[in-house]
């Protein structure tokens, strides 16, 4: 009995504070006036192995960005540079593909956009140990009125390369 | 012993708990609001409605307009001063703005309609990263002869900062802005801030000055 009830604590503890520090895709980005959130997921590769890291991004709620191949030169890609980081050898990065996507006031013309949730894709190869990578997504976000100006979002997460057989544990 | 330290482990996790629903709600609430607050100001229903409620976007209404001179896509030096005496629209623009080049056409058919008031508008580029060539395509495709003018980083400031595009001033013949208006309106709402704009500071209703 005592052995359940301090599972139960343990576990609303855990819940409590799981709660706490979820929600890192839908908080408020009206302060930083971003249009687009980051969530810093922890990366676990294998070591000296090619693996991909997949970056999760959230576009607001009414909002739409620019693909990262959108249909004019004018228009604004998103586009993902990442900052050289020790131990870590990052290949091209691969973006999703965009929606088709257009204004109601402009039905004839299409748009390549991302709206709500969008994955990044980094073919890396890293050396054993943790390693912060840093980087800037930049991207054009509009609304169903309205656009606005090119915005800059840093992009932070670590990158954890464990020995293959310490990760298959 | 162990049974108080068990039940206290336990009002903390379920206090823990609570507090962490009750955080989330409200910052999803809160998150929500101010998305909804934003939509309100950038798709006005009512005509004089955008700007109004733009939280965050200074208002410029009865304010004198900023003064500004700028380069026109020909090269020659356009300021505000140079319509002293004329109402005008200010409006700011880009080449990757969709909804800033639907209005343009419009902006167009206008200027011919009320050529005759004297009204003029000032088509003022915000574009950091396109060159004057793109602008100028842009600006021909949507069949504007009005001048477009570049852009120096600061008009930009003086106007509010320009979080939204498009985004207009409608400045009277007095040099005050009698409407700014933020996202894309409906035609009929851009030709009613036109016309408000020309009756604004007229003679007959400036005691003839």
């Amino acid at each position: 009995m005592r052995r359940l009830l301090l599972g139960i604590s343990l576990a609303g503890l855990s819940m409590g504070v799981a709660a706490a520090q979820s929600g890192s895709l839908t908080s408020s980005v009206v302060k930083t006036k971003q249009y687009i959130v980051f969530a810093s997921d922890e990366q676990v590769v294998t070591a000296g192995k090619k693996s991909t890291v997949e970056l999760h991004f959230k576009v607001n709620d009414g909002f739409h960005v620019n693909s990262h191949t959108p249909k004019s030169e004018l228009l604004i890609p998103t586009n993902l540079t990442l900052q050289p980081a020790a131990g870590v050898t990052a290949s091209a990065v691969e973006y999703p593909a965009g929606t088709a996507f257009s204004f109601s006031f402009e039905p004839g013309e299409k748009l390549d956009v991302y709206t709500g949730t969008f994955t990044v894709k980094i073919p890396v190869v890293a050396a054993a140990g943790s390693h912060t990578v840093q980087g800037v997504l930049h991207y054009q976000a509009c609304d169903n009125a309205a656009c606005y100006p090119p915005k800059s979002l840093p992009v932070e997460f670590v990158l954890t390369a464990k020995a293959a057989g310490a990760l298959a544990r | 012993m162990r049974r108080v330290l068990i039940l206290s482990v336990m009002v903390v996790g379920i206090a823990l708990l609570l507090w962490a629903g009750w955080h989330n709600l409200r910052e999803r609430r809160l998150a929500m609001q101010q998305a909804r607050d934003r939509q309100v100001v950038l798709i006005p229903e009512k005509q004089g409605e955008a700007g109004e409620q733009a939280g965050e976007m200074p208002v410029m209404r009865g304010k004198a307009a900023p003064a500004f001179a700028l380069t026109s896509l020909e090269g020659k030096k356009v300021s505000l001063a140079d319509y002293k005496g004329r109402p005008v629209l200010v409006n700011f623009w880009a080449t990757w703005c969709g909804p800033c080049k639907v209005e343009m056409p419009w902006f167009e058919q206008f200027r011919k309609q009320y050529a005759a008031q004297g009204f003029e508008i000032l088509g003022l580029a915000d574009d950091v990263d396109a060159g004057k060539d793109a602008i100028a395509k842009v600006a021909s495709k949507a069949g504007v002869t009005y001048p477009i003018l570049l852009t120096d980083g600061k008009v930009q400031t003086a106007y509010g900062g320009l979080d939204v595009l498009p985004m207009s001033f409608y400045v009277d013949r007095n040099g005050v802005i009698v409407e700014q208006t933020a996202g894309l309106g409906s035609k009929d709402q851009i030709e009613a801030n036109i016309r408000k704009t020309i009756a604004s500071g007229a003679p007959s209703q400036a005691g003839g000055q």
